[in-house]
């Protein structure tokens, strides 16, 4: 499991380098709908709802705590 | 001191604009994209979760305050406060007739009707939990997070700490990313910790009670996020969870059951009321590894977002689990949009998942009938609206709809249990109101 | 060429994001800073754009002999004619005019010869202001076809307009050919060519609302922003204050007008006269500015 998961990051990594755009071309990428976590309320609350009810959690991150619901 | 805009008679603008294109030989302009960083951030919700058949309803208050000085560095406090009611399904199985049950507490006991899915209301709650952040920027391309968390039930107290380091590469084209977060909780019970897989006992008999448990989970992470375009944006995240201790529920139990019938075997209550049946508490191990592997991919079409993620866990309890989320928004004029929103979600069951355990067998290692170690899919479908108000604020109203639904592994079934709908599946409504602002 | 004089350097040195190019122009500090761009282009850039900014100056200073301000000033009631971009410059100055009700008047500039504003209670007397009155006044004087002409004793001063056109020419000389982004800053009035690449916006620092208040941070990604009025120059007698903005319609300062006023707009030009406008609505500057829709930090 380790090893693929080191393979899937090298991978990643190695292909970024030639990735991307110029400075002047993050116009869209700057909007508050283009980040990765938009709304960290409803995040943070969806992630609670489902470590409550499922047996996965986070992913994206952590942060905030347990609680005795699982 | 007010700096804010509005849409009003512009006459003095216009001719201003027009003048100045003609003194600067220029046709047409770029538009100003200014704003002021504001020194203060409000984030707060009202949310309401609602499970049918009398389960589990939550109403619950959260907010998120930031402070945000120059050069980039953010306190943020967070507080949440939920107030927990309903019932949830105890982990014994169905009967033909009526069952008692002693609650957790030990003080008195509780029936459930023939037919009916054994659920144990005593899940009356508040929970109060705290965060706290400090973010700042490590030299030109770094940015370096710590922040710590406290939650408190009736019967949990949960202390963490956290920290993460993230790096810009490639003109801020790439970020790598690594963190960890360590947690302390102690588990309380109402009644005490029952020592596992010892029979529910009559009302007033706690002697297969012990005192305070506690369990310790470190989460590791590590990420990598990607500009692919002008419009594509990706990310993958590796986490590792470690957990050990006190992983057991203290109020589920697994019924006995008669080898052939599948039947719950019979006992006589005590005088003072006390289980019908026999139960055991279940047994869970003492540790758990789980990894996940996220990936999260962002696209931008002509003013409307999709927001697209998978996630796949996997874990030495032997759960694997598939997770993904869509979301797409699209904009209303320009102060609202509309967010439909679709989650699927499917897992298959621990290794040591019992429907119930089988009287005339010699017991396993760990059994445990929590339906949320169980073998099931879940779909949340959902709408979120939001909009701009004349302060420029934000607010939104999400409304979504929670399904489970899951099976139990056909060789597990015994009896008369096959002919019976054994699976607790859920239904859930989610509501959520968002005040945002800044100062 | 523009004048080679002493003082007229550019000087290059690297910061946390790019490089600053600094040099000295009409009367305030320069400078260009850059996101990036290797030491060769930004030299080579920032020359560029020193070289049109002691262009305007030399062209348009009232200091200097032999310019078109100096021909014009010194006509003594003659025709003098001007070239395409001066007429430029007097067409833009005659649409504020009109547009501010004959408050914005290039020829007003002769009052400072009676209101020095040290922070000093030297009111000067009527009579002075008086005398200074009968040489301004756009509405006499004759403007066609590239022909300005004044009455004896009128001055024509651009100050009010120049700073800001010459940051957007230099926004423009700083933009056409460079692989990198700019912000372009004569002593507070800027422009940036387009947003930076490392970060998300130029961070420009305005002052607070009051001298003790902190310092806000203003994103700009494209666009410009420019002040009017200065919070260290007025003159305070009996308990009133009087800002530095005269109205030439009296003679006299604007009667409560805020100490400065920051817009941020399209271009350093419409940002300047923006402000410029507001102060001299005096106590009305900030539902003027609410009105256009514009963002302003309005200091009392």
């Amino acid at each position: 499991m380790l090893r693929i998961v080191a393979i899937f990051l090298v991978l990643t990594c190695t292909g970024c380098t030639s990735m991307g755009v110029q400075p002047w071309e993050r116009e869209i990428l700057a909007k508050e709908e283009m980040q990765l976590t938009v709304d960290p309320l409803e995040a943070a609350t969806d992630d609670h709802i489902y470590f409550s009810k499922e047996a996965s959690s986070g992913g994206r991150g952590f942060g905030g705590g347990g609680c005795g619901c699982n | 001191m007010k700096a804010f805009t509005r849409k009003h008679e512009r006459s003095v603008s216009a001719t201003l604009a027009a003048a100045t294109c003609a003194l600067l030989g220029t046709t047409a302009v770029t538009p100003v994209d200014a704003q002021e960083e504001p020194e203060w951030d409000f984030n707060t919700s009202l949310l309401y979760y609602g499970e049918d058949e009398g389960r589990v309803q939550d109403a619950s208050f959260k907010s998120i305050i930031r402070r945000l000085y120059t050069d980039d560095r953010t306190l943020s406090l967070g507080f949440t406060v939920d107030a927990l009611t309903g019932a949830t399904p105890s982990g014994a199985i169905r009967q033909d007739g009526p069952q008692s049950f002693t609650r957790p507490s030990g003080s008195s006991s509780y029936t459930e009707p023939a037919g009916e899915l054994p659920l144990d209301d005593t899940f009356r709650d508040t929970r109060v939990a705290i965060t706290a952040g400090w973010q700042q920027p490590a030299g030109e391309k770094g940015l370096l997070s710590v922040g710590a968390s406290v939650s408190k039930e009736y019967d949990y107290l949960h202390t963490g700490v956290n920290a993460s380091y993230a790096h810009d590469f490639n003109n801020r084209n790439t970020t790598v990313s690594a963190g960890f977060a360590f947690a302390n909780d102690s588990i309380e019970p109402v009644g005490g910790a029952p020592i596992p897989f010892t029979n529910m006992l009559d009302v007033d008999d706690t002697s297969n009670r012990v005192g305070d448990q506690d369990k310790d989970v470190l989460d590791l992470v590590f990420g990598v996020s990607q500009v692919v375009s002008k419009n594509l944006l990706i990310q993958a995240n590796y986490s590792l969870s470690q957990s050990d201790g006190y992983l057991n529920n203290p109020y589920k139990v697994l019924s006995l059951v008669d080898g052939v019938t599948g039947d719950t075997l019979p006992r006589t209550p005590g005088p003072n009321g006390g289980p019908s049946g026999q139960y055991l508490f279940e047994s869970r191990p003492d540790e758990r590894t789980q990894h996940s592997l996220y990936t999260q991919a962002k696209y931008y079409m002509n003013g409307k977002v999709l927001d697209a993620s998978y996630r796949y866990m996997t874990d030495d309890w032997e759960i694997d689990s598939h997770t993904l989320d869509v979301r797409y928004r699209i904009p209303i004029g320009d102060a609202s949009y509309l967010e439909p929103h679709i989650r699927y979600y499917t897992q298959s069951e621990a290794e040591f998942y019992r429907l119930s355990l089988d009287g005339s067998s010699p017991l396993p290692q760990y059994a445990s009938s929590d339906y949320r170690l169980g073998n099931f899919d879940g779909i949340t479908a959902g709408l979120k609206y939001g909009w701009k108000t004349r302060n420029d604020n934000d607010m939104s109203l999400r409304v979504e709809w929670y399904q489970q639904s899951g099976t139990v592994p056909v060789v597990q079934l015994i009896g008369n249990q096959a002919a019976r709908d054994n699976y607790p599946d859920l239904n859930a409504l989610i509501v959520q109101f968002s005040y945002r602002f800044s100062r | 060429m523009p004048q080679a004089r002493p003082g007229r350097q550019v000087q290059l040195a690297a910061t946390e994001h790019g490089w600053a190019g600094r040099f000295e122009a009409m009367g305030s500090p320069c400078e260009v800073l850059t996101d990036g761009g290797n030491k060769r282009e930004v030299h080579a850039v920032v020359s560029s754009v020193a070289e049109e900014a002691w262009r305007i100056e030399d062209k348009f200073s009232r200091y200097l002999d032999g310019n078109i301000i100096h021909r014009i000033n010194t006509a003594n009631g003659q025709a003098v004619e001007v070239d395409a971009e001066t007429a430029g410059l007097i067409d833009f100055a005659v649409t504020l005019f009109d547009l501010s009700g004959g408050r914005f008047d290039i020829t007003s500039g002769v009052l400072r010869g009676a209101w020095t504003f040290d922070g000093s209670d030297n009111i000067p007397d009527q009579a002075s202001i008086d005398a200074l009155m009968q040489r301004i006044g756009w509405q006499h004087a004759t403007w066609h076809e590239s022909h300005l002409t004044l009455l004896p004793g009128m001055e024509v001063d651009l100050g009010g307009i120049g700073k800001e056109y010459a940051v957007d020419r230099c926004a423009r000389v700083a933009q056409e050919g460079a692989g990198f982004a700019s912000m372009v800053n004569f002593g507070g009035d800027l422009a940036v060519t387009g947003p930076p690449g490392n970060r998300r916006a130029w961070k420009i620092g305005i002052e607070g609302p009051t001298p003790e208040a902190a310092e806000r941070l203003v994103d700009l990604r494209q666009g410009a922003l420019a002040t009017s009025g200065d919070a260290r120059r007025y003159l305070e007698r009996d308990g009133v204050r009087y800002s530095h903005i005269l109205d030439p319609t009296t003679g006299w300062p604007v009667p409560d007008a805020p100490s400065s006023i920051t817009v941020a707009a399209d271009t350093c030009t419409q940002a300047g006269m923006l402000s410029t406008l507001a102060m001299l609505h005096g106590r009305d500057a900030e539902p003027f500015l609410a009105d256009q829709g514009v963002l302003y930090w309005c200091r009392p």
